[in-house]
């Protein structure tokens, strides 16, 4: 078989069409409260992924993926940082922003020079 | 874990690396959080307060809650199938390696900042696991360790979505040529609709944290007579699946353990397939059952969703069972964790039936009854399933077997500690005491010195799982590829498996695979066809 | 709302921890007569059957069947407990705070407020419904009378209605089962069961 698998959405359209229906009957029963819209935050993610996994799926074959990768950690670093910052430390915030976005930029170097090896 | 510079095993992207690093963590969130529990019970063996303030009594109880379910059980379940999924699908990698590394790490700091609270002036978060509103925000629980709680909360719970994505995306996209959605080992198809429970809900819990950092700087969020109330629609909006992200992943490592160790296929696979997705979206659905006694909520909805669920909590129990039966059963450690999830999660699951009717919650809520009620599920449900899963596919990870029979003396040691535990506070609860107090009427004082005992048991259990994980990996005895004589994917490959998982597959036929292969070789001379990865 | 929570409770309990008990030893034997039966014997292969779809769903259908009994007979006693419009019923505000209790009887001019170091008890006659209005000034904190196998919330902001018939006589302890910080474990109070005569008296007195 060349390339990956296609579909595989069905399970995730299944799911998504039991929640609406749930969520339709708790509109339905408690007069329009808006509690049930929160059923709508799966579906509105797994019903695109289903389409998106059918209209391209994975290419399929080997993958070269580096092994380490440190820029993931140190945007983690960041990330946390900043929200740890967000108590009161505005000074952390900025910190950890730029750790964050330092750790960004070489993700996209990495990961750009791994597509480059990749097609060469 | 292979050798190498420090820097290069904090950063790799190898699943199985990224897995175990999330295993090791929630080990330790577990212990933490299990040390706190112990704590709790020594206060609680007698009545008055002996040991500890109500204030750090609150910590306490805030921190083991917060600390068993946002970072030890859930991390655990995804851990689990991070691990497992890509080498069940017969790929070489999980699907964004790098998005799941990013989402341990983040796991990681989020719970480093909850525990930091315990080293402010004012303690660490001690509004419960739930931190409801009013009383979480910044006049009823003042101080940053509360602050470092939500934001800690947040962290973790972020973290464990990115990886279930990458749990998710490798079932959709990743699977070995052959391998339909219905071929799908059973503990992978309980992982995929874990991971839907997942993005569905996880997100709303993380807006609901930032909303409560909001509230707690900015004020004005939850405000009116509806405030309160809504707070708690988001919050239990994720606090109720979280549970069964806490359970399907180990019922799924039970199956395959049940069926390897009876020698038979998973029974009612179809069956059960249609009961997991009917099962984990019905979950998504009985959340307001936390919130009977405010008056707020359409109680006969929820009381009939949640009630509903015993329909597919049936259906699974009725495949565990056909698949032991007419099977030869073999009682080696893994077999005996997953016997003993069967018979006290259902403990679990039918007090859970008894507290989905309003009239009777309406006695029980906020009491032991429901603390009896949720630590069978998760206690001696889930973590005996989490415990078979470890002894079932531990031979796999590290290569090396488990001791035989001090797995199983743990085992009885821990079943003995849990029922000891947790058994009595049905009855505290029923007779009066409430939860999260330090101190009791005198006359439940034998019951309370019975449940404290029982923790001490349950110490010793986990002391001699550990023992028994220390001594298996210093003086290893070899597994080989598939010790137990399984039926799926990863007993294929090597143990533990190489970096890309698979040199080789096998013809991918069913859910059980290498049951395909055995039984095709006792029919005919016919050898194994070789597929390139 | 005739007869009172605890009697409601009680067979409503009944119902659900005998069928509660009754499947547990189902499920018990049937692991057990598993683990006995078919242990693992030389000579003896594992069967091959891997599915059973009549067996599925009449086990599906016989759970729905007892599902549908008890949702029935929990809506029925739920809608008994939840109605409170009680005519000529006697009323009491509550008012929870951090961390006692204040009771009001609106038209009869006695209050009754007590804290964490001193428990305050009120009283009610026996064999009349009592109408609460319960609502809370500071943080959510609910009101559980064990004896009356009855709770409600009391939210900051709302009013929570229920009505409860209390039967025998003498003193009933009351608790606060809604994490409310601190003193929450101490947030006690006591509801005394009076005849007619003796209610009175003691209204009275509290006057």
């Amino acid at each position: 078989m060349n390339g990956g698998p296609r579909g595989g959405g069905g399970p995730l359209v299944a799911w998504s069409t039991i929640m609406v229906a749930l969520g339709l009957m708790l509109a339905i029963w408690s007069a329009g409260d808006a509690s049930a819209l929160l059923f709508l935050v799966g579906p509105a993610a797994l019903v695109p992924l289903a389409v998106f996994s059918r209209l391209r799926p994975a290419p399929g074959g080997p993958r070269l993926l580096a092994r380490v990768s440190v820029p993931v950690v140190v945007t983690a670093l960041g990330v946390a940082l900043a929200a740890v910052g967000l108590t009161g430390g505005l000074w952390l915030v900025l910190i950890g922003a730029e750790v964050g976005v330092f750790g960004l930029v070489w993700l996209a170097i990495e990961i750009v020079s791994e597509r480059r090896r990749l097609g060469r | 874990m292979a050798g190498g510079a420090p820097v290069s095993r904090l950063a790799a992207t190898d699943h199985k690396k990224t897995a175990a690093k999330v295993g090791i963590a929630s080990l330790c969130f577990f212990l933490l959080s299990g040390l706190l529990a112990l704590t709790m019970r020594a206060e609680l063996a007698q009545p008055g307060l002996q040991f500890v303030s109500d204030h750090t009594y609150d910590e306490l109880f805030t921190m083991h809650g917060s600390g068993m379910i946002y970072l030890f059980l859930t991390p655990a379940a995804l851990g689990l199938g991070l691990y497992l999924v890509p080498l069940q699908v017969g790929a070489s990698q999980v699907a964004a390696p790098r998005l799941a590394l990013f989402g341990f790490w983040l796991y990681l700091l989020g719970g480093l900042t909850m525990y930091s609270g315990f080293l402010t002036d004012n303690g660490a978060g001690d509004d419960s696991w739930t931190a409801t509103i009013p009383l979480s925000n910044s006049s009823g629980t003042p101080g940053v360790g509360m602050d470092l709680w939500v934001i800690g909360v947040a962290l973790a719970v972020f973290g464990s979505l990115l990886i279930a994505i990458t749990i998710l995306l490798t079932v959709l996209r990743l699977r070995a040529p052959g391998m339909t959605m219905l071929r799908l080992p059973v503990f992978s198809w309980t992982m995929l609709v874990t991971t839907f429970m997942v993005v569905a809900s996880f997100p709303v819990l993380v807006v609901a944290m930032a909303l409560l950092l909001a509230e707690r700087h900015l004020g004005g969020v939850f405000t009116g007579s509806t405030g309160s109330i809504v707070y708690q629609h988001l919050f239990w909006f994720y606090g109720h699946p979280v549970v069964y992200v806490m359970f399907f992943p180990f019922v799924g490592a039970v199956a395959e353990t049940v069926a390897t160790f009876s020698r038979k296929r998973f029974f009612g696979y179809r069956a059960l397939v249609v009961s997991l997705l009917f099962f984990t979206a019905l979950s998504m659905a009985v959340w307001g059952h936390h919130m009977f006694i405010t008056g707020a909520v359409k109680n006969q909805y929820y009381s009939l969703t949640s009630t509903l669920l015993a329909v597919p909590a049936g259906i699974e129990y009725l495949d565990l069972i056909g698949t032991m039966i007419g099977g030869a059963l073999v009682f080696r450690a893994p077999m005996l964790f997953a016997l003993g999830f069967i018979v006290q999660f259902l403990i679990g699951g039918l007090t859970g039936i008894i507290v989905a009717s309003p009239p009777l919650d309406y006695h029980v809520n906020g009491t032991y009854f429901i603390v009896a009620h949720f630590h069978y599920t998760l206690f001696a449900g889930s973590l005996f399933g989490l415990l078979a899963g470890v002894h079932y596919w531990f031979p796999k990870a590290t290569g090396a077997m488990l001791r035989e029979r001090l797995a199983k003396a743990s085992f009885w040691v821990l079943a003995a500690g849990a029922n000891l535990t947790f058994f009595p506070m049905f009855f505290l609860g029923y007779d009066g005491m409430p939860r999260r107090v330090a101190d009791y009427e005198p006359r439940l004082g034998d019951l309370n010195l019975l449940s404290s005992i029982g923790a001490g048991v349950i110490a010793i259990g986990v002391l001699m799982v550990l023992a028994n994980l220390a001594v298996s990996l210093r003086r290893r005895v070899p597994a080989g590829n598939d010790p137990w004589g399984a039926q799926t994917l990863e007993w294929w490959t090597s143990s533990p498996p190489p970096a890309d998982n698979f040199t080789t597959l096998p013809r991918i036929d069913s859910y059980a695979p290498l049951l395909d292969l055995r039984e095709r070789e006792e029919e005919a001379a016919e050898p194994a066809v070789e597929v390139p990865a | 709302m005739s007869g009172s929570t605890r009697s409601d409770f009680a067979s409503v309990w009944s119902l659900y921890l005998w069928i509660g008990i009754g499947v547990a030893v189902l499920v018990f034997g049937a692991v057990g007569f598993a683990v006995v039966r078919y242990r693992e014997r030389p000579g003896r292969a594992p069967s091959r059957r891997a599915e059973l779809n009549l067996l599925e769903g009449t086990v599906a259908a016989l759970i729905l069947a007892i599902v549908a009994l008890l949702v029935f007979r929990t809506f029925s006693t739920e809608a008994k407990e939840d109605d409170s419009s009680a005519v000529g019923a006697v009323r009491i505000d509550v008012d929870a705070f951090q961390w006692g209790w204040k009771f009001t009887y609106p038209g009869e001019g006695v209050t009754v407020v007590g804290d964490s170091d001193h428990e305050p008890d009120f009283a009610v006659p026996a064999g009349r419904t009592v109408s609460f209005a319960l609502t809370s000034s500071d943080v959510i904190h609910a009101m559980w009378i064990p004896g009356q196998r009855f709770k409600k919330d009391a939210i900051p902001g709302r009013t929570n209605r229920f009505d409860l018939e209390f039967g025998t006589r003498g003193r009933e302890q009351g608790l606060c089962s809604e994490f409310c910080g601190l003193r929450h474990s101490n947030m006690r109070f006591g509801v005394w069961i009076l005849s007619q005569a003796s209610y009175e008296r003691w209204l009275a007195a509290h006057r």
